[in-house]
Order: structure tokens, then sequence, then C-alpha cells
């Protein structure tokens, strides 16, 4: 009785919802067109772009980079993300404040500044090759996630369990693996997923990291765009979402899905 | 101990952060301090140019109505989110979810087809003889404006939806009992209590917007330049990069401080946290 | 102001779980009735229908008269006290209190003057401008209290409200609550599933289960007197021995237990004797004795020491009963004695279905 919402509300939740799905399957709609130029509803069905995005050796390119730069960002940022946040949860008294403040910074630092500064700095003054300045970039811009997820995870855990183990004669770091990271794995799992798809859809860092050769598919995706105006890139973005409702398949599977709207 | 131990531990990812994001996001703001014409040349000449400040306020006016209009459809979407049923409250979050996960390329490249000369829009008004000539829509401020709308209220709905959800229903009940009307409930008791959230979501899109690059370059082009279109424009196509310097501390600085700001005024405002 | 509180006949579903059968109430202007019973019970369910958070699927409430049954929750009137206190996190505890008065239209300075009033009655005059965040349990508790009765409502309804607090501060409240009550007169329902404060607190209690009232009586009633298996074990009776008579004399009754024990029972001390029963007691209704020949054969195990008499766990071919003996003869585990049932303390009940 109390939970009644005024009907008004309701149809314009509606309209919300469908001005959010509405452009997706247009965009779907579009990539099956049949027609060389782009329109919806599709004029005859065909999956004649779907094989054309793998004839573009660009897109054959850069699908191939931007998987290989999310695995290595998200991996390294587990790898040093995963330590920091268990660093900053069990020895909170020990460590200042600024520490966590400095793993959010890059939320903070607008993603072009830091593109812009990393090409500067990083692959121009120094002449790190632009394919480890996309993964320094990636791992960046992943790092506040990694951390934050696997935090959130640790606050609900009891670190007196950890001790239990060692007094039973656990030796440390074997207690790091068998007890600990068991305990976090549903923030691993969360904090790899929204790393690799933050990776995956970046454009405001990867833009500045283009080089002879050297791309990543967002990139190309708007450069095709501005050129062509053709369903190739609906069909791109088909892709892209089909992996993307994958991904969400088995983040449901596994954690349920309330848990990103967390 | 504890303390060597949590500094061994943190010193990687705190080494990546210092090196690769602090130390040359100074050094590029450093350059800007740094010109042979003095400290402060390469922003008076920025804010000397009719052209930036017409960009600069373009982009603060496009990020307030983009800000605004989320707010506004991302409170009451949420709204209703928080009072669904469970099963109903899983696929609307859902649906709100996955336009979040699916690229700002994609997002936005769906508002060309949509807004385009021969796009669906386009076609309908003419279809339905509402128009004879199809709108000129793509590259306006109003274009830009959308499809951002439609970027970040998913945003803002999932940070509304949280809050909403950690307003206990004993709260609503207990003002109910005392003789709230429904209508009196929301606006006494659900909105102050949503405020610390819809100053948190405003903040994440009012930034978002204001620092965004493919939205307005798919959409705006030239003729609806942003600042992240600028700066990347001067960074490279011109290659004038202290200009692009310039552009991105004036970015740093007006995001660091709205964030500040109004984190602080949030938290001031949360009861909760007491 | 004060009103008769009437449930008829209220089914009540959560989807299509029945959580409600057929519960029928009816409390008295002024009464304090305890809603008492397990999670799960349907007391909770009981107070959210009276209160208008939930619809129920058949059946009526009326307030003095008033058809309640389909009026939307902010137009019932009843004060509510929350588990939880449920306090607005965001308003000053003047403001919290002055809620109500707010929706009622009343001018400020007179909510103020009333608000002030109630602060002074629950004690926290000096905390009005504090939010809630600040204040301590108790604290909390009283300005929930001040917030419900500030309205003047014809009923108040309590959600077990000591539960977050320790146990000095509940015994505390729960005479404090009683005293607000009394002195205003207000028809009171009470959900707690604490025995002790509901007996200490009501006029009546409604011991629930299964979405139903088991018994509705005055805590003397149910500790002496339970109606029924349920309601008695609720009240710790240790011993329920199912018994069936097998020859009349007169006013004694032979009567024989499970493994074949027989025992004697006078109507003129335990009352009218059915055919089927249930003695029912507590260990003080089974006096242990190795001096007589008629009561029910036991071997004694564990005895402790109560202070007024001694208490042994007892192996029956009924069954497993507690029994107490006298302080005077201390008897060891493994003795054999009698249990002889003391019809004071002693209750018959009609047979489980």
């Amino acid at each position: 009785m109390t939970r009644s919402v005024h009907p008004a509300l309701i149809g314009l939740a509606v309209l919300v919802f469908i001005f959010l799905v509405g452009p997706l399957v247009i965009v779907v709609g579009a990539a099956l067109s049949d027609t060389s130029f782009l329109t919806f509803p599709p004029q005859g069905l065909s999956l004649r772009w779907f094989e054309n995005i793998f004839e573009i050796a660009a897109f054959r390119r850069t699908i191939v980079t931007s998987l290989q730069i999310a695995f290595l960002s998200t991996g390294i940022a587990l790898v040093i993300g995963i330590p920091a946040a268990y660093a900053m949860n069990r020895y909170r008294i020990a460590l200042p404040g600024w520490l966590s403040t400095l793993f959010v910074l890059p939320v903070l630092v607008p993603e072009l500044v830091l593109g812009f500064s990393l090409l500067k700095s990083v692959a121009v003054q120094f002449t790190v090759p632009i394919y480890i300045s996309l993964v320094i970039g990636h791992t960046l811009l992943v790092l506040p996630y990694v951390v934050r997820v696997i935090s959130a995870s640790l606050a609900n855990f009891d670190f007196s369990v950890e001790e239990a183990a060692i007094s039973l004669g656990s030796p440390p770091l074997k207690t790091f693996f068998t007890i600990l990271l068991p305990n976090v794995r549903s923030g691993v799992i969360a904090a790899f997923i929204l790393a690799f798809i933050t990776s995956i859809n970046d454009v405001s860092i990867s833009i500045f990291m283009t080089g002879p050769g050297i791309s990543t598919l967002p990139i190309q995706l708007l450069a095709h765009t501005e050129q062509f105006f053709d369903p190739t890139v609906a069909s791109v973005s088909v892709l892209l979402m089909v992996l993307t409702v994958a991904v969400m398949a088995i983040v449901e599977r596994t954690l349920g899905l309330t848990f990103l709207a967390k | 101990m504890k303390r060597f131990a949590g500094w061994t531990l943190a010193s990687p990812a705190m080494f990546v952060v210092v090196l690769f994001l602090v130390l040359p996001v100074l050094a590029t703001l450093w350059t800007t301090l740094t010109t042979p014409d003095g400290p402060l040349a390469t922003y008076l000449a920025f804010f000397g140019s009719g052209f930036r400040r017409t960009v600069l306020w373009r982009t603060i006016q496009v990020s307030l109505a983009t800000t605004a209009i989320s707010l506004v459809i991302g409170f009451l979407t949420a709204y209703v989110i928080s009072r669904a049923p469970g099963w109903l409250k899983s696929i609307l979050i859902i649906a709100a979810v996955f336009p979040l996960l699916t690229g700002v390329v994609v997002r936005s490249f769906a508002w060309l087809i949509i807004l385009g000369r021969n796009g669906i829009l386009n076609n309908f008004l003419i279809g339905t003889g509402l128009t004879d000539e199809p709108f000129a829509m793509l590259y306006t401020q109003g274009a830009v404006i959308t499809a951002m709308v439609y970027l970040f209220v998913p945003l803002m709905i999932l940070t509304l939806a949280g809050v909403l959800e950690s307003i206990p229903d004993e709260l609503l009940q207990a003002s109910a009992s005392l003789g709230a009307t429904p209508r009196a409930t929301f606006l006494q008791v659900t909105l102050p209590l949503a405020v610390p959230g819809l100053i948190v979501g405003a903040v994440l899109v009012f930034t978002g917007s204001f620092t965004s690059y493919a939205t307005p370059q798919l959409l705006g082009g030239e003729s609806v330049m942003m600042m992240g279109t600028l700066m990347y424009q001067q960074a490279m196509v011109t290659f004038d990069w202290v200009s692009a310097s310039t552009i991105a501390a004036v970015m740093v600085v007006i995001t660091i401080a709205i964030v500040l700001v109004m984190t602080r005024l949030a938290r001031r405002l949360n009861p909760m946290a007491v | 102001m004060t009103q008769r509180l009437t449930i008829e006949n209220i089914t009540a579903h959560y989807g299509t779980t029945k959580v409600l059968e057929d519960l029928s109430l009816d409390i008295a202007e002024g009464e304090l009735v305890s809603l008492l019973g397990a999670s799960g019970c349907g007391k909770t369910t009981t107070l959210r229908l009276v209160a208008g958070f939930l619809a129920p699927t058949s059946g009526a409430i009326t307030l003095g008269g008033k058809d309640l049954t389909r009026l939307p929750a902010h137009k019932r009137d009843i004060g509510l006290v929350f588990q939880n206190y449920a306090l607005f996190p965001h308003l000053s505890v003047a403001d919290n209190v002055g809620f109500g008065l707010k929706q009622r239209g009343i001018a400020r300075d007179t909510r103020a003057k009333r608000v002030g009033a109630m602060l002074e009655r629950v004690g926290l005059s000096h905390l009005a401008d504090r939010l809630p965040g600040a204040l301590s349990g108790g604290q909390k508790q009283r300005v929930a209290l001040a917030r419900a009765l500030v309205i003047e409502p014809p009923l108040l309804m309590f959600d077990e409200p000591l539960s977050n607090l320790d146990a000095k501060l509940r015994i505390d409240m729960r005479v404090e609550i009683r005293q607000l009550q009394r002195a205003n007169g207000t028809t009171s329902v009470y959900v707690t599933h604490d025995q002790e404060e509901a007996f200490s607190i009501s006029d009546r209690v409604a011991i629930m289960h299964q979405g139903r009232i088991m018994q509705l009586d005055t805590p003397e009633v149910l500790y002496q007197r339970p109606a029924n298996a349920f309601v008695a074990r609720f009240v710790g009776f240790e011993n329920l021995i199912p018994m069936t008579v097998v020859a009349r004399d007169g006013e004694t009754a032979t009567v024989e237990a499970e493994g074949g024990v027989r025992l004697s029972l006078s109507s003129g001390h335990f009352g009218a004797i059915p055919d089927r029963f249930i003695l029912a007691s507590r260990a003080d209704g089974l006096a242990v004795s190795d001096e007589t020949n008629d009561g029910i054969p036991a071997t004694l195990g564990l005895r402790t020491y109560l202070g007024r008499a001694y208490q042994y766990q007892c192996e029956t071919p009924a069954g497993h009963l507690l029994a107490n003996g006298p302080l005077g003869r201390p008897l060891d585990p493994g003795a054999t004695a009698k249990l002889v049932p003391v019809p004071e303390q002693c209750t018959i009940l009609a047979p489980e279905a």
C-alpha cells in the first residue's frame, strides 16, 4: 500500500526505459540490414556486414589489440591492486589516509588529461613504445575499479580467520592464497569484469596512443564512423554488445546482477 | 612490522600511480606555467581568445544541461525502481546496467543513426507528413546534450536507486503512520534523504560531460566544439602542446574543484553518516 | 481520547502464503494487549494490517466504531513505535516529534509548545536540537515514543520496541512505556517475542502460532492455566503426559500413560477428568518420592539444586520427565523412585490432534 507510485511516474519510467533500450535495438537492426547505408528498420536481412568486419584488416588488427590490452592491463591491475586493497584494509591504522586518495586519483583526473600526459611524458619524452604506453594507460584506468571493488569485499572479511590459519601452522603467503583469495573470489571476478569492460570500451586515453599499426577497436570505430557511414560500425557494435551480454550472463550466474548496482 | 608489511604490499600500485599518473600530469600542468612569456601567459591567451571562451562556456552549458536533465529523469526513474516489486526491480536494473556496459562509441553511434539527415527521426517526421524537409539535427548542441543524457542517465539511475534503496522502509511507514500523505512523505522524507546521492550523481555526470570526447566528436563535430574535442585538436591536429596543456589544466582544476566542494557538501548533508 | 480496537475474522496472505487465518481480536478502551510468539507467528503481520501497511484478504478492522480496513495508512491516526525506532535521520529530535503535528496542519507555535511538553515528559528537553544519529539507543527509543504519543492517537502500537536495547535498559523502558500508556489511557497493541516482557507489561496477552491466536488471557491465567498443549509448552510446562482413563470408581479415575504406567487421580483434586487428556505441569507438578507406591516409576538422573528444592532429570516408561524432590532427602543418580502428580500444579488439557 505504501508502495504505490503515481501512474504518471510509471509512464515516465516506461519512456525512460524505451529511451535507454531503443537506440541499442536500432543499432542491432541497422547491423542486420542488407543495404549499404545505415537504415532502420532494416531493409532485407543479411549478415554481410558482420563478414565485412573481418575483411577489413584494421578491424581484425584492432580487435586483437583491444583484447590484448584489456587482458594485460586488467591482469596487471589485479596483481598490484589486490595487495594494495589488502594492505589498506588490513593495515588501515598503519597507513596514511592519503594513500586511498592516491588510488582514486585516476578517476579524479580526466581521462583525456591522463592520456595526453602519458603521450607527452612517457611515449614521447622517454620514447616508451606506444603499445606499452597503452597498457600503462589502461592499467591506470582500471586500477581504481580493482582497488575499490576488492576493498569493498575485504571490508566484510574477518581478518581473525587469517590469524587463525596462521596460528594453525599455515605460512602467511600460503594463507593469502588459501584463505583470503577464496573469500574475496566474487570481488575479484567483479573487479575483473568491470576492469575488462572499462578497458575494452575506452576512448579518451587510447585516442592519444595511436601509432603506426597500433590502435584500439573503439578508436578504429570512431575513425570508421567519421569516414564511412555504413553498417559495419553497427555490426561491430552488435559484436561488442554480444560480448557484454556474455559477460553479464557470467556475472549473473556467478554473483547475481544486482551486484553491479552497488 | 605492520607498517612495513602495509607499505610493501601497497607500494607497487603506489609506484605505478605516482610514476605514470601523478608525475606526467604534474609535468603537463608545469609546462603551462613555464612558457617563455611568463607563468600566466598561456592562461591569458586562453581566456583572451573569444573562441576558447565560447568553447569553455558551451562546455559548461552542455554539461549543466546534461546534469540537470539526467538528475530529473534519473531521480524519478530510480524512485519508480525503488518502489517496484523485486522481480521487476532486477529487470529494470539490468536494463539500466546494460547501456552502461556498452561502449561510449556504440552509444553515440546509435544517435547518429537516429538524428542523421536520413536518420530514423527525419524519416519518421517526413513519413508522417509533419515536415517536408529533413531537419539538420546532427552537429547541434541539442544532439550532443541528447546523446550525453543518454550516456549518463543509467549512471544516475544506478547511483540514485542505490541511495533510495538504502532509505529504510520503516522511515516511510513511520511517516505515513504520523499522517503524512504519500506526497508529503516524498517531499519531507525521501527527497531530503536523497540529497547527498543527488549531489554525488550530479558530480559524476557533470565531470563526465565536462571532460567527454567521443560524444561531442561524433555528434557535435567542428560546429559544437567542446573542451575535450578542442584539447584533442590542439594536441593531435595542430600539435600545439602548450595550448593543449592549458586546456588540460583548466579541465583538471574545474573537475577537482567541483569534486572536492561537492563531496564535502554531500558529506555534510548526509544525516545517515552521523 | 482512547478507543476500542476490533479485528474481525482477518485472513491475510503474503503472495500465495497464508500468514493469518481467520484472526479475531477485541481490545477494550485503554487496554494494553501483547501479541506474543516466535518469528513468523503472524504477530507483526497483524500489526502491519492494523497500521495499514498490508491489506487483509478478508475480514474487517474497526477502531472506535470506524472501519479502518480500506483506509490508507496515513489516514488511520495510529501511533506506531518501531523496533529500530525509524527516526528521521535528517530531522532534529524536536522536528521528529513535531512531524505528525506538522502533517495535521498545527500552527508552528502550538506545535513547539506541544513538542516541548512531550520532550519534557520523556526527559529529553536538553536534546531537542540534536540529530537522531547523536543519541543513544534508550534516547532514540524515548524520541520514538514521544513522536507516537504527541499526536494523541486513539491507538498505540509497539513493534518489538525494546529488542535493540540492553537488558537493564529494557526493563527500565518497559516500566516507562507502561506508565506513559496508563497515564494517557491509550488502547495499545504490543508486539514482542519476549515472554517476560509481554507478561510484565500487559493487561492481556495473545499467544500466537502459525497465524492464529492460541490463547488470549491475562498473564496470570496463561501462566497457571494454559488452555492447550502449545501454550503449555510455550509458558514452560516441561511435562506433558498423554493419558487415557481405563476405569472409574466414583471420584477416582484409574488412568494409563504410555509404557503401561497406571495412576489413580481424584476429580476432587484435579477437576473433571475426560476419557483422554494430557496431564501437564512444570517440574514442581511432579513430586519425587521413594516412600509411596502410587506414582510414575522413574529412574533418577542428574540432580540440580534450585534453592527451594532439588530438580531431577527422570527416565520413566512414559518418557523423559522433570520432577522436584524435597531438600531434606537428596537422591543420587541411578536411584529409583515414584513421581507423584501435585494437583495444584497440574493442568488437564485436551489431547493433541
